[in-house]
C-alpha cells in the first residue's frame, strides 16, 4: 500500500461511506470523494493507458486540467467516455471502467507500441500513410480509426433529459475560490444581481485544499461563512457544478451544469445537463491558475503527480499519495507540499529543487537536493524510487510518489476566446490574460497574483471596479487575514536535462521533448504548426498542462523567449461538453420545429400521406384502398381533378397584408409586371425579381380595397419575401406609406379546382358564383351559407376552373368537410402536393425548380411581365446587362419521350443526338418531370439552350446518375389547354 | 350551414385533465387578437388611441406595431372599434384565428420559461405589463408579462402544436399541467 486515507481530516464525509466500482473491483469511497481520490484513497494508481504508446499513466491532477485519468463511467447505454476521474463526483453505485487497453489495464498488448516508438515519432502517420494512395480507403483509414479515439461511444441511444436555459445577471463571477467569493460578495452586498460559477461540485475553489488560517478560522470555514450570506440574498445565483467554457458576443458565457450526474438514476423529470447561456453585463474571471508539470525522464508514471494536486488529496479528501513521498519542485508550492506531509505525519523522502539555492525553509529532517533533477523514476505500474542527478552525480532516492511543480500559469482561456492573445511576463514567468475591457476582468490568480491574501483583496478590488464601470460604488467588505501563507514564486526550468527515459511535455497524446525537436528540424516550428505536426496540445485536455511547457522548451531549443514563440489559440470549449447538452430537447421528433396546416386534421381524415416539406407537413396524396403505389393514388387525383373536382389545402402559401396610400406603388416597384392599376376585386400575378434581374419569388396579389392588397407568396419563400418587403419599406423607400404584415396562420385556403368546381361552391356560398358575376382573376369577400364571412380567389395553378377559397384557420376542417359533402354527388376527391405538382408541369406552370436563382421572366416563358415601361422596379436595371439577354440562354421548354415508355427525370442532362456528354455540348437540363395522366405519357420540363426555337427538335436526355439515355421531343411547355379556354368557362 | 371552429390544440388537450397545478399553462380558447400598424409618423396617436380602448391588452409588436389581444371583446366588435377608431392612424388586421395564446403561471414560470427564450424575465427588467417580440422554442412569439408570475404568449398557430410540447416539457421539473382556460 502506498496511496491511503488518513483516519481524520480533510473534508469528506467519513460517515457516509459509498460503494463504487472500478474494472470490476469493488471499492470504497466516502460523500465529498471525487472518483479519483477515492481510487487513490485505494491505492490505485494505474488507471489509465495513454493514447499513443499505451504507457501505464496515473492520476496527475485534482481538477479539470486532467490529462491521464480518462475513464468510462456508468452502465449500458448510461456509459460516458473520456470522464476524468479528477473532476467526477463519487456516488454510491458509479462503475468506472479504463480505457484504451487490451486485454486488461494492467496487461495492455497495446503497449507493444513502446517498443516501435522509435519508428511513432511525430509526423509518423503523414509520412508513412501516404502511398499507395489505394491503401488509404481499404488498409490506412480503418487502421488508423481502430488505433484512435480513447474511449468508445455508445451505440443505445442517450436515456436521459438534457435542457438549455437563458440566465441574465449584472455580474457573472467565474470561479468560487478566494478572488471569486469576495467579487461575488462586493456585488451581491450592492445589490447586483450575481451569479457565481464554478465547476467543483463544492464552491470554495484552491480554498478547499488550504490549510492556513483566515481571520482566525479554517479555509472551508470562511468559505461557508460567506456562501451563507450570498444565499441569503435573492437576487445571487449560486451555481455549483457548472463550467463555463465560453465567452461570446455581447458578453453571453457558455456554461454547462451538471444536474444530475452525480446521481445513479437520475428523475427523468430533470435533465442530466443543462446548457446555460448567461448574459452578463460585466463579468469577472476568477478562475485561477494551473500549477505546471515538470519535464524529466519519466514523469509519465503513475504514482507522479502535481504538487498542488498532492496537497488537495491529503487536505480536502484525507488522502495521502504514498507512503514516502518525494517532491522534485523550481519553487514555492514543492515546499509547502513538504510541509502539508510532514504536518501529517507522511515521510518526505526528500525535496528536489532544481534551483541552485532558494530562500525557503524545510521543517527539520526534510533533505533538500538544491540544483538538481530527476533523470528518472523507477518501477512500471507505480513509482519505485528515483535516479536524481547533480553535477553528473547520480543517486537513487527511494521513495512511492513523486510530486512535481514547475510554477503556475494563470487560467486565461475566456479571456482569450475572442481573438486576444495573451501575453508574456518575464516577471511572472507566464502568459497573462490580454485586456479584453471593462466586460471581463481576470481577479485574484487568473490574473497572475499569488497568495490567498492577494487574491481575497483582489476579488473586492476587481468587483468593485466592475461597479465603477456600471456607474455603482459599493463599500468594500473586510477582508481578513491569511495566516500560514507560503512563497509561491519560482523559476522557470522548462526541461529538465539528461532524461533515460521519455519526458513528456503532453501526456495525453503521448508528445515528448524529441517529437518537439523533430517538428522544429522538419519545418514546424511555428507554434501552431507544431501542435498539429506532434498532436501536442489536442484532445480532451487541449494542452492545459502541457502547453506552456511545449512553449518554454520550443524557445529553449530557439534561444528565444517564450514571448517569441506565443501560444496556439484558444476556443470554445474550456473543457468537453457533451452533445446531449448542446442538443438540449432538440432530438429526435422535436430537433426542429414542425408546422401544421389549418387543414392537416382534415387531410388526415382523409387518409393523407405526409410529406415534409420544410418545417411544414403537406398531404402528398391520400390512398384508396386497392390502390398499388403512389403513382396510381396520383394518376387518379389528377384525372378526377380534370373531368370532375378537386380540393387540395393550399393554406401553407405565405400571405401578407398590404396597406398604405402608397401601397400600389410599393407593389408596383418590387414586382417586374404592373401593378398600380389593378383595379378593387381583382387578382393578378405577379413576378419578384432580385436586384441582379434573377426571379426571386411568384404568387399572385388581390387589391382588397383602394389601400389594401393581399399578397401571397410560394411555401417556401414566405418569410423571405416578408424580410426582403421590410428591407424594401425601411431601407430602399422608406418615405413610402406603406405597411404590411403577414396573415398566413390567420386563413385556411383550400383550392376547389375541375370543371365541376363551380357547382360545389355554389352550394357553400351564398354570393353568386357565375361566370359573369364572379369570372377569372375576380376576387371578393363573401358570405357561406350559416354567415360565416370568408374570402373568394378566382384563380388557377392546374389549368382548370378552380377557385381559392380562405376561411378563418378554425373553420378551415369544418368547411373543407361541407365542400367534401356538397361535392360527393360531382365525384369530389382530395388532392396533395404531388397531384397539384403534376397538375401545374401539364399546364407549364414554373414553382422554383424552374425559378431555381439562375432564371430571368424571359426564360421561363414570362418575358411579357417584364413592365419595360414602369420607370423602375427592383431588377430592372441589371436585367440589360450582357449575359441575361444572350440569345444562347436557357429557356423554358416542355420534352415528350420518343418511346412513351421512357420515363424522364428531373435533373437529366440534355445532349443534341450524337454529341459526347461534356461541359461544351451540354444544351441543358431536365427541372420538372412526371408521368402525365391527361396524355397518359411522361413529360417534363426543361432548360434548353436557345429552347422556344426549337420546338419540334429531338434531342437526347442524359441521365448518368441513373445509367439512362433517350430521345425525347422539344415542345412547348403548356401540354394540356394552350389557349387556357378552361380558365375563362 | 354551421360550421364547428376547432381550436389548433385540442388534438393535444384531451379536456380530460385534472385540476391544475400549481405551474399551469393555461390555453385561451377563443381569444381576440388583432394585428395594428401605424401610419408612418401617427405612432404615438396611434398608441394613445389603443391605450384608451376598453377590456383589451395591447402587446408591442415591432416599431409602430401592436398586437391587441382580448379575452372578452368578440372579433367583430373590436374589429369595428378599431376600424372606427383608426381611420388615417393605423390599419387593423384580424389574427384571431392565426395566433394562439399560452397564458403561463406559478411561482417558478421565470424559471421555466428561461428554457424557452432569451428575455430577461427579472422584475426590473421585464415588469407586469411589459411585452416584446421574441423566439420561443424557435417559433416567433409575443411576450407579455400580466402579473407578478404569468406571462403570455402569442404564437403562430401552425407553430403551436410544436411549441405547446415543448413548454410542457421544459414546465416537467414543476409539474406543469395544461388546459384551455375556464373563461
Amino acid at each position: 500500500m502506498s496511496a491511503h486515507r488518513l483516519s481524520s481530516g480533510g473534508l469528506v464525509d467519513r460517515s457516509r461511506s459509498l460503494g463504487f466500482s472500478f474494472d470490476g473491483l469493488d471499492l470504497k469511497g466516502y460523500e465529498g470523494d471525487t472518483l479519483a481520490s477515492a481510487l487513490l484513497a485505494n491505492d490505485q494508481l494505474l488507471v489509465g493507458r495513454s493514447f499513443k504508446y499505451h504507457r501505464p499513466r496515473g492520476i496527475v491532477t485534482a481538477g479539470s486540467a486532467e490529462p491521464n485519468a480518462l475513464v468510462m463511467i456508468g452502465k449500458g447505454a448510461r456509459t460516458e467516455p473520456n470522464t476524468r476521474a479528477t473532476v467526477a463526483e463519487l456516488y454510491n453505485g458509479l462503475v468506472a471502467t479504463s480505457q484504451n487497453r487490451w486485454p486488461s489495464l494492467k496487461y495492455d498488448i497495446g503497449s507493444l507500441n513502446s517498443l516501435l516508438s522509435p519508428f511513432l515519432g511525430a509526423g509518423f502517420y503523414y509520412k508513412t500513410f501516404m502511398w499507395p494512395a489505394a491503401f488509404w480507403e481499404k488498409v490506412y483509414e480503418p487502421f488508423i480509426r481502430r488505433a484512435a479515439g480513447l474511449g468508445k461511444a455508445v451505440m443505445e441511444a442517450d436515456p436521459d433529459r438534457y435542457e438549455k436555459a437563458w440566465a441574465h445577471c449584472d455580474l457573472l463571477v467565474v470561479g468560487a475560490g478566494p478572488a471569486g467569493l469576495m467579487a461575488a460578495l462586493t456585488a451581491a452586498r450592492a445589490g447586483l444581481r450575481v451569479i457565481l460559477a464554478d465547476e467543483g461540485f463544492r464552491l470554495g475553489g484552491s480554498l478547499l485544499s488550504e490549510r492556513v488560517s483566515i481571520g482566525g478560522t479554517a479555509p472551508s470555514t470562511f468559505v461557508e461563512t460567506i456562501l451563507s450570506e450570498l444565499a441569503g440574498f435573492p437576487w445571487v445565483t449560486l451555481m455549483p457544478r457548472t463550467t463555463v467554457f465560453g465567452w461570446y458576443d455581447d458578453n453571453v458565457f457558455g456554461a454547462v451544469e451538471k444536474v444530475q450526474k452525480h446521481i445513479a438514476l437520475p428523475s427523468l423529470d430533470l435533465p442530466v445537463e443543462r446548457l446555460w447561456r448567461i448574459v452578463a453585463r460585466r463579468a469577472i474571471m476568477a478562475t485561477g491558475a494551473e500549477e505546471r508539470p515538470l519535464v524529466f525522464g519519466g514523469n509519465d508514471r503513475p504514482g507522479v503527480m502535481t504538487a498542488g494536486a498532492g496537497r488537495t488529496y491529503l487536505n480536502r479528501y484525507g488522502v495521502a499519495v504514498g507512503r514516502k513521498v518525494a517532491v522534485f519542485t523550481n519553487g514555492g508550492s514543492g515546499y509547502q507540499a513538504a510541509r502539508d506531509l510532514a504536518a501529517q505525519g507522511i515521510d518526505v523522502a526528500a525535496v528536489i529543487d532544481g534551483r541552485p539555492a532558494a530562500g525557503d525553509n524545510l521543517p527539520n529532517g526534510i533533505r533538500l537536493i538544491q540544483g538538481g533533477g530527476v533523470v528518472k523514476v523507477k518501477g512500471r505500474h507505480r513509482v519505485g524510487g528515483l535516479l536524481v542527478e547533480r553535477s553528473g552525480f547520480e543517486e537513487s532516492i527511494d521513495c512511492d510518489a513523486l510530486l512535481m511543480s514547475g510554477g503556475w500559469s494563470p487560467i486565461i482561456h475566456l479571456a482569450c476566446q475572442r481573438g486576444a492573445k495573451p501575453y508574456w511576463s518575464d516577471e511572472k514567468q507566464a502568459f497573462l490574460a490580454p485586456d479584453v475591457g471593462r466586460q471581463l476582468l481576470p481577479a485574484g490568480s487568473a490574473s497572475g497574483l499569488s497568495g490567498i491574501g492577494a487574491c481575497l483583496r483582489d476579488g473586492v478590488a476587481k468587483a468593485l471596479s466592475a461597479l465603477a464601470s456600471l456607474d455603482l460604488t459599493a463599500t468594500s467588505p473586510d477582508v481578513p487575514d491569511v495566516e500560514g501563507e507560503y512563497d509561491a514564486s519560482f523559476a522557470p526550468l522548462w526541461y529538465v536535462p539528461g532524461a533515460r527515459d521519455k519526458a513528456f511535455v503532453d501526456f495525453q497524446n503521448d508528445v515528448h521533448v524529441k517529437d518537439l525537436g523533430l517538428a522544429q528540424r522538419e519545418g514546424f516550428g511555428h507554434i501552431e504548426h507544431t501542435k498539429r505536426y506532434t498532436t501536442s496540445g489536442m484532445a480532451t485536455d487541449q494542452g492545459k498542462l502541457g502547453n506552456v511547457n511545449a512553449t518554454g522548451i520550443i524557445a529553449g531549443m530557439k534561444g528565444v523567449s517564450p514571448a517569441e514563440i506565443g501560444v496556439t489559440t484558444f476556443r470554445p470549449f474550456y473543457t468537453p461538453v457533451s452533445f446531449g447538452a448542446m442538443a438540449g430537447t432538440s432530438r429526435g421528433e422535436h430537433s426542429r420545429p414542425v408546422r401544421r396546416s389549418p387543414l392537416h386534421g382534415w387531410a388526415k381524415k382523409n387518409g393523407a400521406v405526409f410529406v415534409e416539406a420544410g418545417l411544414w407537413h403537406r398531404s402528398s396524396w391520400f390512398p384508396r384502398d386497392g390502390e398499388k403505389g403512389w403513382r396510381q393514388s396520383v394518376d387518379r387525383e389528377v384525372m378526377n381533378a380534370r373531368t370532375n373536382v378537386g380540393l387540395c389545402d393550399v393554406s401553407t402559401l405565405g400571405k401578407i397584408e398590404v396597406f398604405g396610400n402608397d401601397a400600389a406603388e410599393f407593389l408596383n416597384r418590387i414586382y417586374s409586371n404592373a401593378f398600380l392599376k389593378l383595379p378593387v376585386g381583382r387578382a393578378r400575378y405577379g413576378l419578384m425579381l432580385r436586384e441582379d434581374g434573377i426571379v426571386y419569388d411568384d404568387g399572385t396579389t388581390s387589391r382588397l380595397a383602394e389601400n389594401h392588397f393581399f399578397v401571397t407568396t410560394t411555401t417556401a419563400y414566405a418569410a423571405e419575401v416578408m424580410t426582403h418587403m421590410e428591407y424594401c419599406a425601411q431601407v430602399l423607400w422608406p418615405d413610402l406609406d406603406v405597411r404590411f404584415v403577414s396573415s398566413s396562420d390567420q386563413w385556411a385556403q383550400m383550392s376547389l379546382v375541375g370543371p365541376k368546381a363551380r357547382l360545389v361552391l355554389q352550394q357553400v356560398v351564398e354570393d353568386d358564383v357565375s361566370n359573369e358575376a364572379f369570372p377569372f382573376l375576380a376576387v371578393r369577400e363573401v358570405t357561406l351559407k350559416g354567415g360565416l364571412r370568408a374570402r373568394l380567389f378566382r384563380i388557377s395553378f392546374s389549368g382548370e376552373l378552380a377557385y381559392e377559397l380562405a376561411v378563418p384557420a378554425g373553420y378551415g376542417e369544418a368547411v373543407a368537410d361541407a365542400l367534401m359533402e356538397a361535392g360527393r354527388p360531382h365525384d369530389i376527391c382530395a388532392y396533395g402536393v404531388e397531384a397539384l405538382n403534376v397538375l401545374r408541369i401539364e399546364k407549364g406552370h414554373v414553382t422554383h425548380n424552374e425559378l431555381n436563382g439562375t432564371t430571368t421572366p424571359d426564360d421561363v416563358g414570362l418575358g411579357k411581365m417584364f413592365s419595360v415601361n414602369k420607370p423602375d422596379f427592383i431588377g430592372k436595371r441589371l436585367s440589360s446587362r450582357f449575359g441575361l439577354t444572350a440569345a444562347d440562354r436557357l429557356q423554358l421548354v416542355g420534352l415528350k419521350p420518343v418511346d412513351k415508355a421512357k420515363e424522364i427525370k428531373a435533373g437529366a442532362h440534355l445532349l443534341k443526338e450524337g454529341a459526347a456528354p461534356s461541359m461544351t455540348n451540354d444544351q441543358g437540363h431536365v427541372t420538372s418531370a412526371c408521368f402525365s395522366p391527361a396524355l397518359g405519357h411522361p413529360i417534363a420540363l426543361a432548360l434548353l439552350k436557345s429552347g422556344r426555337e426549337r420546338f419540334g427538335e429531338k434531342i437526347v436526355v442524359w441521365d448518368k446518375l441513373r445509367g439512362e439515355e433517350f430521345v425525347a421531343e422539344v415542345c412547348s411547355p403548356v401540354f394540356i389547354d394552350p389557349d387556357s379556354q378552361k380558365l375563362h368557362q | 350551414m354551421n360550421y364547428v371552429h376547432r381550436h389548433v390544440l385540442e388534438d393535444l388537450i384531451t379536456g380530460f385533465e385534472g385540476s391544475s397545478n400549481p405551474h399551469h399553462l393555461a390555453v385561451l380558447k377563443r381569444p381576440t387578437v388583432f394585428s395594428v400598424l401605424a401610419r408612418p409618423g401617427r405612432e404615438a396617436d396611434a398608441r394613445n388611441v389603443l391605450a384608451n380602448l376598453q377590456g383589451v391588452s395591447v402587446r408591442i409588436s415591432g416599431p409602430g406595431e401592436w398586437l391587441v389581444v382580448s379575452e372578452d371583446v368578440a372579433i367583430d366588435s373590436l374589429a369595428r372599434t378599431l376600424q372606427d377608431s383608426g381611420t388615417g392612424l393605423f390599419d387593423a388586421v384580424d389574427q384571431s384565428d392565426g395566433r394562439v395564446v399560452l397564458r403561463l403561471s406559478g411561482p417558478q414560470v421565470r424559471k421555466i420559461l428561461a428554457k424557452c427564450l432569451a428575455v430577461d424575465l427579472h422584475a426590473d427588467a421585464f415588469p407586469v405589463g411589459a411585452s416584446a417580440a421574441t423566439q420561443c422554442c424557435h417559433a416567433a412569439a409575443n411576450l407579455a408579462r400580466t402579473d407578478q408570475d404569468t406571462f403570455e404568449l402569442v404564437v403562430s398557430r401552425s407553430f403551436a402544436g410544436f411549441v405547446f410540447e415543448e413548454i410542457l416539457e421544459m414546465g416537467r421539473e414543476f409539474a406543469m399541467t395544461a388546459g384551455f382556460s375556464a373563461g
